[in-house]
């Protein structure tokens, strides 16, 4: 499990603050009502063995009443403390500089999330999926849109939750402050696999995320060498191109991740296995085993089809 | 107040009892995704997954969104050329036709052949009411298909290989 | 309109191309020459390649003459006569899907294309034959038939120096002797695995026959190609998109607005690799202007129909080319609808017209967009004179004459999973393939037209070859009235219609004007009409027996008479709820035309015959 309390960017740092300011003071109060409960436990045996039909003395009603005004009054302080501290982080959440933002369309599918990076020139647009970079100390736009049914983007290491509606787009700002490697679940049931839904995001320096994007910009290698022309062949002429792209090849299927650049993925099925030839030949053969309920069907491959096949994915680089 | 207290016997029967109910819990529900689709026509599952397979294989783009045809003939009405059961429909699909049906067989794994063949059959009324997919996604292409009346089947006289 | 056509933008704006300025010693050149064209105004316009050029016992090519006037110079029929038209001949093709073709006459013959399997018949006009001369039946594939987008029509062959030229379904261009129906020569141009077909009429230029290609719902890359007539080998093919030397652009191109001008811009104005199954085919009529020696052209839709999977203007598709027709190089290009959002394809017919505008006499072609403006372009240089709309719009709102661009309304702009209603005008536009008539006479174009909106919903697709790629639901209705459809006479010079004619249906015929000031139309329920050019008065009508949605044509016969002849036979898009047996019940069927035309099946029947008309 990702440790929800470690933040890496302004958005999860000002959400961590406000809720440890509230943990503090509800749990203040808590342990307040707590400790009076206790006492009027404590107390109640010696109430019951006194007469009732004594009043108790003004003195001590009036005390008992400050006590009360003075809970009532700390809680309206406190109350309003809260409100205060969640305005002024809403504020501050605003007023993140969106200057140079990465603009990023985020489509949830079942089971798998598709990423388009965005730009002013069209021809520099690029797709992938699962594993969204983003470079460290600059802002990101997400557009979150849905094609299904309801899914939920949680990153809790970077910005809150927020659910993607089918035809009902809308706007999620991050920026990651440190390098590192952040899981972000789906947190919306959204059907069998929905556990199985994990987007990566790895948080990278500028320099190291502009090699990336634009290695993400290059088409598929062609594929010359017998074994790796036939794995090709399979790709375009099988079941694969239906529903899979690879932007250089005849497959252009929209239903499914695209495969362009897989080589370049830590994992695939959307978190769910490690990218390897192995268990990229397993995932390939029966991925009813490793994700069952997934869109995906099983390839009914001879062995040597399927090296081909696992061979062509590993040079999508 | 002896009166209501439970003597061991019935607490030993409770206790049996409750005993017996969490051993039950043990079996937990298992699903089979994607099982061979031995009646798709029956299966709710297996129909509605033909839909999803006919608008991801543009089958609607031909035979149009609800059926009622475009650049392809019609499937909801009684019309059949190449035969209306599902192994005809199988067999129109995975070897495609000669007046321009494509073939899909070698793209497309037995399951999903069933699949969509059980689907297409819907579109014409074919299918049980709780069995047909009864809502769209898409922009209002006629009733759904679980509220169409079934369409007698008769074969279409115009073609089948014939020069028109 | 707040410039008038006679200036450039040179003053005040950054000019791209300085070479457009003129200097003080060409503008007095040009004040003498504007001074002595106001002295010519008074002189009736001109069209490019003069009407009279082509004889009057001719109809040589599917729109009669190279400027696509449509426009018989013969008297013999007039508005006092035209109610004694009688039926002379009638033939039937034994073809029941869309007639679209025109019936093209040339070496005292006629010749007409029917739909699949384009079965070419050679009738030989003599009088008292009843039979063809001959008969030929290419025999394209059968599968052809399932990647037809809109029916498996054929719009005509073309004729020249004793040979027939026509394009088959499954995308082969095919030459026979016209005497004799011998094969002479056939080429492959298309690949129906990739979902390509060609249905246009070619256009033989200089020895050239030229053909362009269909598909563009099929994610096919449109182009454009010239064969040579005597042996059929291609000399050049144009794409409409991709890298320059695809589109044949090179250092002669020089387009009017600065969005069309850069380099590679058929890559870069699309996502990557989107413009290798991008569209924009090129299966609509072709004009040519043998004195600036250009041929104009259009370009579809891009595909797929679905804007948001291919952001970008998506060049060069949804505009308009003028090409060399020896090399095919681009000379000129505009774009009617840059990054088109509701189908409206560029590749309505060019009227080649030489008008006096704004005091001048001015080389345009006349252009009735899908988008439902009807232009007036320079056809020397692309530059817009004036776009009218000639039916209710409400997807965009004008174009802007300083940039070229179009102006869409974002509140009709499809959004995937997002229903958007009302869109006026729908997919089909304010006119689709069928061409207008241009009569110098009455300096009118007469505009068979629909009135159609739609409501639409889009998704994502896949490109699988050989298989749609639109992503876009439809649900087509009548326009604002009620009526479908409409004949109308569009005045280019006061930029507005003289008078028009509603019709229940959409008037998906073609139109014919002649020189006795009669105009000639089908309608998809079987009424093939004449009408005073002048006024729009009906004078006469006919019942064909089915929709009539061919090119209706005339000539002067062997005999001396005038003859009308046209193909009836009701299909086409909006007629595939009949051609096709299409099931209604399913408003989205026959993209989407089935809701609107529920009660064509009552009101035509199938139907492919030939009908020759002429006075007793």
């Amino acid at each position: 499990m990702p440790d929800v309390l470690h933040g890496a960017g302004p958005h999860a740092d000002h959400v961590i603050a406000l809720w440890r300011v509230a943990l503090l003071i509800c749990g203040g109060v808590f342990a307040a009502v707590l400790i009076a409960f206790a006492a009027a436990l404590l107390r109640a045996p010696r109430a019951r063995r006194a007469d009732p039909a004594l009043d108790e003395s003004p003195a001590a009603r009036r005390r008992h009443w400050r006590i009360v005004a003075a809970s009532t009054g700390a809680s309206l302080v406190l109350l309003f403390v809260l409100i205060g501290a969640s305005v002024w982080t809403d504020r501050v959440l605003a007023r993140v500089d969106l200057h140079g933002a990465q603009h990023i369309e985020v489509t949830a599918h079942q089971w798998w999330w598709e990423l388009r990076y965005d730009d002013a020139e069209v021809a520099r647009i690029f797709s992938t999926a699962n594993e969204l970079h983003v470079p460290v100390g600059r802002p990101v736009v997400l557009t979150l849109r849905a094609d299904d049914v309801i899914h939920s983007l949680w990153l809790p290491n970077l910005a809150g939750k927020k659910d993607l509606v089918p035809g009902r787009p809308t706007t999620h700002v991050l920026r990651a402050d440190v390098a590192g490697e952040f899981r972000g679940p789906c947190a919306e049931f959204c059907g069998a696999q929905h556990a199985g839904m994990v987007l990566t995001l790895i948080a990278e320096p500028q320099a190291q995320y502009d090699a990336w994007a634009d290695a993400q910009r290059g088409s598929a290698p062609n594929a010359e060498a017998p074994q790796l022309a036939r794995g090709r062949h399979l790709f375009e002429h099988g079941s694969c191109a239906l529903c899979h792209t690879v932007v250089g090849t005849d497959a252009a299927g929209k239903m499914a991740p695209d495969l362009t650049h897989l080589g370049s993925r830590r994992t695939i099925a959307a978190g769910v296995l490690p990218n390897t030839p192995q268990t990229l030949a397993a995932w390939i053969s029966d991925p009813q085993r490793h994700k069952p309920g997934s869109n995906m069907p099983p390839a009914a491959l001879p062995p040597d089809d399927l090296q081909a096949l696992v061979a062509y994915l590993g040079t999508l680089q | 107040m002896s009166s209501h207290c439970p003597d061991a016997r019935h607490v030993a029967a409770l206790t049996l009892l409750l005993a017996i109910a969490l051993l039950s819990a043990c079996e937990r529900e298992q699903r089979r995704f994607q099982a061979p689709a031995q009646q798709p026509e029956r299966n709710a599952f297996d129909t509605n997954e033909g839909k999803r397979l006919f608008r991801w294989f543009n089958c609607n783009g031909c035979h149009g969104t609800g059926g009622g045809g475009a650049y392809g003939p019609a499937l909801s009405d009684e019309r059949w050329r190449y035969g209306h059961t599902l192994d005809d429909i199988v067999a129109t699909i995975r070897d495609g036709r000669p007046n321009g049906m494509p073939a899909f067989g070698g793209r497309l794994r037995d399951d999903q052949l069933r699949q969509l063949a059980a689907y297409v059959r819907s579109l014409s009324g074919q299918l049980h009411t709780d069995v047909a997919p009864s809502r769209n996604d898409a922009i209002t292409s006629g009733e759904p298909e679980s509220r169409r009346a079934r369409q007698a089947t008769r074969p279409d006289p115009a073609v089948s290989g014939a020069r028109p | 309109m707040h410039r008038s056509p006679g200036n450039v933008s040179c003053h005040g704006k950054r000019v791209v191309a300085p070479k457009r300025c003129p200097s003080a010693r060409s503008r007095l050149l040009r004040a003498g020459a504007l001074s002595l064209s106001l002295a010519l105004a008074g002189l009736p316009a001109q069209s490019a390649d003069d009407a009279s050029a082509v004889p009057a016992q001719e109809w040589p090519s599917a729109a009669r003459d190279t400027a696509n006037t449509r426009y018989a110079p013969l008297t013999d029929i007039d508005a006092h006569n035209a109610a004694r038209l009688k039926e002379v001949f009638r033939f039937s093709t034994g073809v029941q899907r869309g007639h679209e073709a025109a019936p093209i006459v040339g070496g005292g013959m006629m010749f007409v294309v029917t739909p699949f399997p384009n079965v070419v018949y050679g009738f030989a006009l003599v009088p008292g034959s009843v039979a063809p001369r001959w008969t030929y039946a290419p025999e394209p594939a059968r599968a052809s038939q399932g990647v037809a987008c809109c029916d498996v029509v054929n719009r005509g062959a073309a004729y020249a120096d004793g040979r027939v030229f026509f394009n088959t379904l499954d995308g082969q261009t095919i030459a026979l002797d016209a005497a004799s129906g011998r094969q002479l020569w056939r080429t492959q141009l298309g690949d129906i695995s990739r979902g390509e077909t060609i249905t246009m009429a070619p256009l033989v230029v200089k020895d050239r026959v030229l053909v362009g290609n269909s598909g563009g719902e099929l994610g096919v890359r449109g182009w454009i190609a010239a064969l040579d007539a005597a042996s059929g080998r291609t000399l050049w093919r144009a794409y409409s998109t991709g890298p320059d030397a695809d589109v044949l652009i090179g250092p002669a191109f020089r387009p009017f607005y600065a969005s069309d001008r850069g380099k590679d811009l058929g890559v870069r104005s699309w996502p990557p690799d989107a413009w290798r199954i991008g569209g924009g085919t090129v299966w609509g009529f072709l004009s040519y202007d043998p004195e600036l020696d250009l041929v104009y052209h259009g370009t579809a839709n891009p595909g797929p129909w679905n804007p948001e999977q291919r952001p970008g203007d998506n060049k060069w598709t949804a505009g308009i080319f003028a090409r060399r027709p020896s090399t095919g190089e681009a000379i000129w290009f505009y774009q009617w609808s840059p990054h088109d959002l509701h189908d409206y394809d560029g590749v309505n017919e060019n009227v080649l017209v030489d008008l006096a505008i704004g005091g001048r006499v001015r080389k345009v072609l006349l252009h009735a967009d899908r988008n439902g403006y009807l232009y007036v372009v320079d056809r020397a240089s692309g530059e817009v004179l004036s776009a009218d709309a000639f039916t209710y719009i409400n997807t965009t709102r004008g174009v802007d004459l300083d940039s070229g661009r179009l102006r869409y309304d974002p509140t009709k702009e499809p959004s995937v999973g997002k229903t958007v209603r009302d869109i006026c005008p729908a997919s089909p536009g304010g006119k689709d393939w069928q061409p207008s008539a241009w009569s110098p006479r009455t300096q009118r174009l007469y505009l068979p037209q629909q009135n159609l909106c739609q409501d639409a919903m889009t998704s994502t697709v896949s490109h699988i070859p050989g298989t749609p790629f639109v992503g876009a639901d439809l649900t087509i209705k009548p326009g604002p009235g009620g009526y479908r459809g409409e004949f109308a006479a569009w005045d280019p010079v006061a930029r507005r219609k003289a008078w028009s004619i509603r019709e229940r249906f959409p008037v998906w015929s073609g139109a014919l004007v002649t020189a006795g000031d009669v105009a000639f139309y089908g309608t998809m329920d079987g009424w093939f009409k004449a009408v005073d050019a002048r006024s729009g008065v009906p004078l006469w009508q006919f019942q064909c027996g089915s929709g009539v949605i061919g090119q209706p044509v005339s000539y002067r016969g062997v005999d001396g008479k005038q003859y009308v002849a046209v193909l009836s036979g009701v299909g086409g898009w909006p007629g595939a709820i009949v051609a096709g047996d299409l099931d209604a019940r399913d408003p989205t069927a026959g993209g989407g035309f089935a809701n609107a035309m529920r009660d064509l099946p009552a009101a035509s029947p199938k139907g492919g015959t030939l009908h020759v008309f002429a006075l007793p």
